[in-house]
């Protein structure tokens, strides 16, 4: 009996203890997510444009209705879908090719260098990286043109032209981008017990087998993980394509971050921008049902 | 006390501490202010943009001046911005009510966004009042009605112009006296290359065609011209509207807010397939340069000629390039009378005071306007490549000598020969469309110049008729 009351005297102290320590992240979470969404979520049903003089007008559904309506928002949409089923699909194959790679090489001289290297585009910051292919990409002034047109006498218009200007993007994205898959399916090829590969080598299992019956179980959280992760980031992507070519050229590059931004910071139109955000965080909630729907599906097949 | 709660309840007074000193560090530094014996103003201005710049590179004389004459310290500091994100900067302080900026450059067509929030000072009682201000004489009437009124007709100053600016046209004169190139020129052609600034005064749009199609060489990577496709903030508009006004267009009626039937025009349309034509004497990327890359392709050598603003002209003419470029008028449609008609489009900017400014801050604001209008100042703006706006600078004798595009700044400075676009508060929204739709034109991605008149003109009459601008309703797109 006193050791049971021992017991629960420490589970309480442990409680308070950790209330203690977590209080502060909730405060902050509350303070700099909770309010400022739900003021979005209101301000969404009102007409509010920051320069004018009148102040909030409650309009109901009407910011929806407008968003809905217009053909430069599904555009953006359309683009956006584009570059994140596309963006992140390439990233996921090559990230997952390059992790293999780097994991069944642990014993190369210079691997953590080349690692290293690899992990670089992934840690800058993404504003310079636009800049600095902004300049590479320059039909004019670019590095890029002027080895092509000095070895193959050809040069490529890249963001001048609607469809070069969309690949380029992409492209950067895919060379920044494509490290983080590289960690995560390195994670994820680290969390597999190595006793049980070991008991396949022994068995002599065929990889396909391997994969399918010890790597992939083990792995997918973290894999899965990654690719959501991506997703949800490919989605919000406008650093990049604001500083390469601003939604241009005409509209070939303008996703959703970029008319987000267009409509909240060059038109001042809060409201209209507060209702597209909403629209924009449902469907990120939406890529994370699916990802999380799909796992624990497979969970409820494997259990 | 065990040791576990000395630990936490330590971790959580530095965790309060640490919030408590950022948020202390990011205090509005206006609250620091007057509480010294040195003043401090700040000054938000046009980050890379010179004349911007030289308001506080000269602000040491002001604080000379302000010692002398009124006996206080003070001292400015300069924040920027690019021209595509100042207004956001601005506005976001303005809406807190926050004296963060007390003196802003904003641009001509922001005054009245600034204005209706009532944001910025009404300046005429202060100028009525002020001895100095009062006796300004402006260069030109466009002066005054592009960079100081809103609305627009009216007679409620709410800026005073910081510098003029004109769209003008760079072009290399070591090319056009070169004996070679001219005797080509005029064996292609059948006359002469212009030569002077008086020739290029009687240059059309279809010589000037002829000129750029002439130098452009793209197996030299020479081409012949450079203009602004920008997407980004005004730069294809600022230089799409010549192309509307020279050919006796307009771009919507000030008066009535109308612009149906006004943009969209068959006249506008060919304007429009004008300049996008010129894409062809340009270099590959012209089609996303802003004033940046413009100024890039002509330093670098790459271009014969090039549109660009005359407030850039410290950086169109560095060092090695100083004997090689006139500064002329930009080409212009010729009339029945053998005239050439043009019209470019208004740069520079206006300041405007910031209205939360306590006391001491409005009274050293206007005192440093006071200042910036004298005949002194203003001169020694203009050495320092600034283009002034009053009259006595602009009309003092060897002006024109003292910056090479201060000639056409004065030429072009008139309200016959330059022209600015709308002062609405909504002018961010009218700009943002149309800029979408006019570089989506010039990119190919829509080929109908009228068609995308006809959208823009819709849109915008959209805008102001829901912002009760205009009582004509737009008609379904």
């Amino acid at each position: 009996m006193k050791s049971l009351n021992r017991a629960n005297v420490l589970t309480r102290n442990t409680d308070w203890f950790a209330y203690r320590f977590i209080t502060p992240v909730i405060l902050f979470f509350i303070v700099w997510n909770v309010i400022p969404v739900f003021w979005m979520v209101g301000l969404g049903f009102y007409k509010y444009v920051m320069i004018s003089a009148h102040g909030p007008v409650f309009v109901g559904l009407k910011n929806y209705i407008n968003i809905l309506n217009d053909v430069r928002i599904w555009n953006a949409f359309s683009k956006t879908f584009t570059f994140v089923v596309v963006g992140v699909f390439v990233e996921t194959c090559l990230g997952i090719f390059l992790g293999f790679l780097f994991w069944g090489s642990r014993n190369m001289p210079g691997r953590r260098f080349a690692l290293t290297l690899l992990f670089a585009p992934m840690v800058l910051t993404p504003v310079a990286s636009g800049l600095f292919f902004r300049l590479i990409l320059d039909p004019t002034f670019g590095i890029l043109n002027h080895i092509l047109n000095t070895l193959f006498n050809i040069q490529i218009n890249f963001l001048g032209k609607g469809f070069n200007a969309f690949a380029s993007i992409l492209l950067v994205d895919i060379w920044m981008w494509t490290p983080f898959l590289i960690m995560m399916t390195l994670a994820a090829l680290g969390s597999v017990p190595s006793a049980e590969l070991e008991a396949a080598d022994i068995d002599r299992l065929p990889f396909i087998s391997k994969f399918r019956y010890i790597i992939w179980p083990h792995g997918k959280f973290i894999l899965i993980l990654g690719i959501l992760l991506r997703t949800i980031e490919s989605f919000k992507s406008m650093d990049v394509v604001f500083t390469m070519t601003f939604g241009g050229p005409g509209n070939a590059t303008e996703l959703l971050g970029i008319a987000l931004y267009r409509k909240a910071f060059e038109s001042f139109k809060m409201g209209e921008s507060s209702a597209l955000s909403i629209i924009a965080l449902l469907v990120a909630i939406g890529f994370t049902a699916i990802f999380l729907e799909i796992l624990n599906k497979r969970k409820k097949v494997e259990g | 006390m065990n040791k576990t709660k000395i630990l936490s309840i330590t971790l959580i007074f530095l965790l309060m501490f640490s919030v408590v000193v950022m948020a202390g560090g990011n205090k509005d530094s206006s609250d620091m202010k007057g509480s010294s014996d040195k003043i401090e103003m700040s000054i938000l201005g046009i980050g890379g943009w010179l004349p911007s710049s030289l308001a506080v590179d000269m602000s040491g004389l002001f604080a000379k001046y302000a010692k002398e004459n009124y006996g206080y310290d003070v001292e400015f500091s300069f924040q920027e911005s690019p021209f595509s994100s100042l207004f956001q900067k601005a506005a976001t302080s303005l809406a807190t009510k926050s004296q963060e900026y007390n003196i802003i450059i904003s641009d001509s067509q922001w005054l009245g966004a600034f204005a209706e929030p009532g944001w910025i000072v009404q300046l005429n009682d202060i100028i009525a009042e002020s001895p100095v201000l009062s006796e300004v004489k402006w260069f030109d009437p466009i002066v005054k009605s592009a960079y100081m009124t809103y609305p627009d007709g009216s007679n409620s100053l709410y800026g005073l112009a910081q510098e003029a600016d004109v769209l003008v046209l760079y072009v290399r004169k070591d090319m056009l006296e070169d004996p070679a190139e001219r005797a080509s020129f005029k064996g292609q052609y059948g006359y002469d290359l212009p030569l002077t600034f008086e020739d290029f005064i009687d240059i059309s749009y279809d010589e000037y065609e002829q000129m750029i199609d002439y130098f452009t060489r793209p197996a030299d990577d020479f081409y012949g011209t450079a203009i602004q496709f920008s997407k980004e903030y005004d730069f294809m508009t600022g230089s799409l509207y010549p192309f509307f006004w020279s050919t006796g267009g307009e771009i919507w009626d000030s008066k009535t807010g109308n612009v149906e039937g006004i943009l969209n025009t068959e006249q506008n349309a060919r304007g429009l397939e004008k300049m996008v034509s010129y894409l062809k004497y340009a270099p590959p990327g012209d089609i996303n340069y802003g004033i940046g890359n413009v100024v890039e392709a002509f330093t670098q050598g790459k271009v014969f000629s090039a549109f660009q603003w005359a407030a850039m002209g410290a950086a169109m003419i560095p060092d090695n390039m100083k004997d090689k470029v006139m500064i002329v008028p930009p080409p212009g449609k010729r009339m029945a009378d053998g005239t050439v008609k043009r019209v470019t489009s208004l740069g520079g900017q206006p300041w405007v005071i910031n209205k939360f400014n306590d006391d001491v801050h409005m009274k050293i604001a206007i005192q440093f306007m006071e200042w910036w209008y004298t005949k002194d100042t203003q001169l020694e703006f203009a050495r320092r490549g600034g283009n002034p706006v009053n009259a006595a600078a602009l009309n003092s004798p060897g002006f024109e000598d003292i910056q090479p595009w201060f000639k056409v700044l004065k030429y072009m400075l008139t309200e016959e020969r330059a022209r600015d676009f709308w002062h609405e508060p909504t002018y961010a929204e009218m700009l943002s469309f149309q800029q979408e739709e006019f570089t989506s034109f010039a990119s190919g991605n829509s080929t109908d110049a009228m068609a995308t008149l006809n959208s823009v003109a819709a849109e915008q009459q959209r805008i102001l008729y829901e912002a009760g601008r205009t009582k004509t309703p737009p008609t379904a797109k």
